[in-house]
């Protein structure tokens, strides 16, 4: 009898059962997959991005199809926290998978007042923090391309609740060491890296662009190398946990991430092709330590084999 | 709701860009609902395309063989016909609402541009088994070479009226330009109206429908990723609710009361 590999990992206090959790947005309020697999066999579940209000979401077209990839321009549809936690919580699945809310405002109040609600929310065990959202009050620049401004937001969501606070990177900056470090400072127990790319789609014959919304946030296999890349960096700056995501597919794109130094790794848009997908993931990393005679899981994390080679080349450690 | 993999059984042209293709399951057969559709995978070792697409159910027959009616239109499609009997294809469903289907004594009017046969033939199906009046269909493509079901149709006791843009088989014009000289004359026989084809033709038959005061369905198409309701991007803006500013066509949908549609959107 071979007995089963731990796959535990611990999240800057949030201790989950496996490092498979599902991406903002492609999980939906957590229910919606549940006639395929029971969601709570995942290590942690993020249900979609919520706001203070609930907001209709951009006109269509909201989606379209790139070589590789999906550039979407939801607009950040939801139905807002204070539904989410009266109608939709109270019948999600009752077991001890945490259930993660990813939270978006456009002040930095916005995101005070939801850290608080949260906070009274005792099936919430930890948030999320989109910081990839235009602040409207300095001219709808995101939160997340300035260290100054994405730290204020996280110290006032650390302020306001005892629970984790991940921090939810974008890609689209100059230098995404400088906002991880920042969050650090300011509290975040933990980094998500990386949120959705900008792009954009034309579609000739009708010179027009394919989103109403004329850029989108594109996912999929597409953005996986530059993703690593982005864990790689991020790993290399800061003390705390990061969770990889972009374009993971199956557990090998899992394996990659948590190679490259991810604590775990969300899965996305494989959602939507493979409404399994993640669950797969976590039977196929069992089976892939089972192979390997893998007893725990933080054995691979970081075990990236750069004969001498190291992260402090690419990025400056901060402790140095 | 389930995810199969399913072998074809077959797969073969059966007009211009215009292809049927069949596969078996007792299960989504027994599911299946007219209107409701497919998230059908094509290639499990592809990424490109990546995401599945949708396909109405277009037939089940013999109980457990479910069809669908497809025209080439771009990579994912092109891959589709290139599959093969034996091949294997995942397909998640049936998804969907799915047709409010009217009782024994009222009077359908099918109608269906180009690929809109699809499930409207599934539609006419079930309305055979259960109406005591004829069936009135209009059906209406561009051209002769993309006219295909014609036979099959008849055999279900539809009074079918066909059209094509360019005159080169049945009656010269559009769908919708039966409409207006049906209705003058069978208006107050209170015609249901099911509706299935391009989004202007669709507009076109709604805002009608709406004016005359009929009830009408209409299965809308939508940009879709999964099909489950999670991704949320097939919306279509809402034409009469205050709390709910789109509908998404993947749950709410694909089959709409013409009224539940902002048309003005569109």
């Amino acid at each position: 009898m071979v007995s089963q590999p731990d796959l535990s990992v611990n999240i800057g206090g949030l201790k989950i059962k496996n490092p498979v959790i599902t991406a903002s947005g492609t999980f939906g309020y957590g229910n919606e997959l549940t006639p395929f697999y029971d969601p709570s066999l995942l290590g942690a579940i993020i249900v979609k991005g919520l706001s203070l209000k609930l907001i209709p979401g951009n006109p269509p077209p909201r989606i379209v199809e790139t070589p590789c990839g999906l550039l979407n321009a939801i607009g950040l549809a939801n139905i807002g926290i204070e539904a989410f936690i009266e109608e939709k919580l109270p019948s999600l699945f009752k077991n001890k998978t945490p259930i993660i809310t990813n939270i978006y405002g456009h002040a930095i109040k916005e995101y005070a007042e939801m850290a608080k609600r949260i906070e009274s929310v005792d099936r919430i065990a930890a948030i999320e923090i989109n910081i990839s959202c235009p602040n409207v009050e300095q001219g709808g620049m995101a939160f997340g391309t300035d260290p100054d401004t994405a730290a204020m937001v996280t110290d006032q969501v650390v302020k306001n609740t005892t629970k984790p606070v991940i921090v939810k990177l974008t890609p689209n900056v100059t230098d995404i060491s400088t906002i991880a470090r920042a969050v650090e400072s300011a509290g975040a127990q933990a980094i998500s890296v990386t949120n959705t790319f900008l792009g954009m789609s034309v579609d000739v014959a009708t010179r027009q662009p394919k989103l109403a919304n004329i850029i989108g946030g594109l996912s999929g296999p597409a953005i996986k190398p530059m993703a690593l890349y982005l864990v790689h960096k991020v790993v290399a700056n800061v003390e705390i946990p990061v969770i990889g995501l972009g374009g993971i597919m199956d557990y090998q794109d899992a394996l990659e991430f948590l190679l490259v130094g991810a604590s775990a790794i969300q899965v996305g848009t494989a959602n939507f092709i493979n409404p399994k997908a993640a669950i797969e993931i976590v039977n196929d990393l069992t089976d892939y330590c089972l192979r390997e005679k893998i007893s725990n899981i933080n054995e691979i994390i970081g075990g990236l084999k750069t004969n001498g080679e190291n992260h402090e080349k690419i990025g400056d450690k901060k402790n140095k | 709701m389930l995810e199969e993999t399913v072998l074809i059984e077959f797969n073969r042209q059966i007009g211009k860009d215009t292809w049927l293709m069949g596969f078996r399951s007792a299960d989504l057969a027994s599911l299946a609902k007219p209107g409701q559709f497919l998230m059908i995978h094509l290639d499990r070792n592809t990424k490109d395309p990546l995401l599945r697409r949708p396909f109405s159910i277009h037939r089940i027959q013999d109980r457990n063989q479910l069809m669908i009616l497809y025209k080439i239109v771009g990579k994912g499609t092109l891959l589709l016909s290139s599959l093969k009997e034996d091949d294997p294809i995942s397909v998640v469903g049936p998804l969907g609402n799915g047709f409010t289907i009217s009782g024994p004594h009222e009077r359908p009017l099918l109608i269906a541009g180009g690929m809109g046969i699809a499930p409207l033939f599934f539609i006419a199906q079930a309305l055979n088994k259960i109406q005591k009046h004829t069936i009135k269909m209009f059906l209406g493509f561009s051209t002769s070479q993309e006219v295909v079901l014609v036979d099959q149709l008849k055999g279900l006791n539809i009074d079918l009226s066909l059209t094509t843009e360019d005159g080169s088989l049945g009656i010269k014009g559009l769908v919708t330009d039966l409409l207006d000289e049906y209705l003058r004359q069978e208006l107050n026989k209170k015609p249901v109206i099911y509706a299935c084809g391009p989004t202007l033709m669709l507009k076109k038959v709604a805002q009608k429908a709406i004016t005359s005061n009929l009830r009408c369905y209409v299965s809308l198409e939508g940009c879709m990723a999964c099909g489950l309701g999670i991704c949320q991007g097939c919306a279509v803006k809402a034409g009469n609710s205050k709390d709910k500013p789109y509908y998404y066509v993947c749950q709410d949908g694909p089959v709409f009361s013409s009224e539940m549609i902002d048309w003005r959107a569109i």
